[in-house]
């Protein structure tokens, strides 16, 4: 896993994705947990909006998918994203492949930002924060999907 | 003029024939091993699934031996894994 995360982090040094940049303080010591400033693109509902992306590495990792949610007090107001941070997105669970990587995983979340034509939380959203199991991690939650047009 | 050998050194070398060039779930360059094995070659194999996709043998059976039911799946392509017996 360390291995394949160093080659992770040379090409994501190589090879951002614009708006994205690493947090470079908190890789520093600890490869398996990850920050991302994300700048919301230019012409999108978030433009000039700052937000920060966690990711955390499981041991097994990429043979188990990271988890991945917002973190701070702003979290980007789109109806697949609640408002403690986790994402609704199937290749962060069911979908999971170990071929994906940080920087396809951070493709999805920057065109699911970019593609919203409306802010809104998802229409469950208060129930959720408040009974999902652990808010620190969204990958203890069972994940339904069934919206792929946002 | 004429030449006699008296002797000669052979060297060979070898590498995998595969459509990539590094295994789509450990990153390491097909010709070198998967991050658990020392020895490239016969000791850490390629296989190929029936969709052409291509990964050290050792990798694709991690993925397919956990439980989740997807990981039946090429991690590529997202096909039934299948390996194609040559």
């Amino acid at each position: 896993m360390a291995q394949r995360l160093q080659k992770e982090l040379a090409n994501f040094m190589r090879d951002p994705i614009p708006g994205m940049s690493l947090d470079r303080n908190l890789v520093e010591g600890n490869l398996n947990v990850w920050v991302i400033n994300v700048d919301g693109a230019p012409n999108t509902l978030y433009e000039g909006e700052i937000f920060k992306l966690q990711f955390k590495f499981p041991q097994r990792y990429p043979f188990d998918s990271p988890s991945v949610m917002f973190i701070g007090n702003k979290i980007p107001e789109h109806p697949h994203i609640y408002s403690n941070g986790h994402i609704c997105l199937s290749i962060l669970t069911d979908e999971w492949s170990p071929a994906l990587s940080v920087q396809s995983v951070c493709l999805s979340i920057v065109s699911m930002l970019s593609s919203c034509k409306a802010k809104s939380r998802p229409p469950d959203d208060e129930r959720y924060v408040q009974t999902c199991r652990d808010p620190s991690d969204p990958k203890k939650t069972r994940w339904f999907f069934h919206d792929d047009s946002v | 003029m004429k030449v006699t050998i008296k002797g000669y050194t052979g060297v060979a070398v070898w590498k995998w024939v595969a459509n990539d060039d590094t295994c789509g779930i450990c990153r390491m360059p097909f010709d070198s091993c998967c991050n658990d094995c020392k020895y490239p070659g016969d000791d850490c194999p390629l296989v190929w699934g029936q969709c052409s996709h291509c990964f050290h043998m050792h990798c694709i059976m991690k993925w397919v031996n956990g439980n989740q039911k997807s990981n039946q799946s090429c991690p590529m392509c997202r096909q039934a894994w299948k390996i194609k017996e040559k």
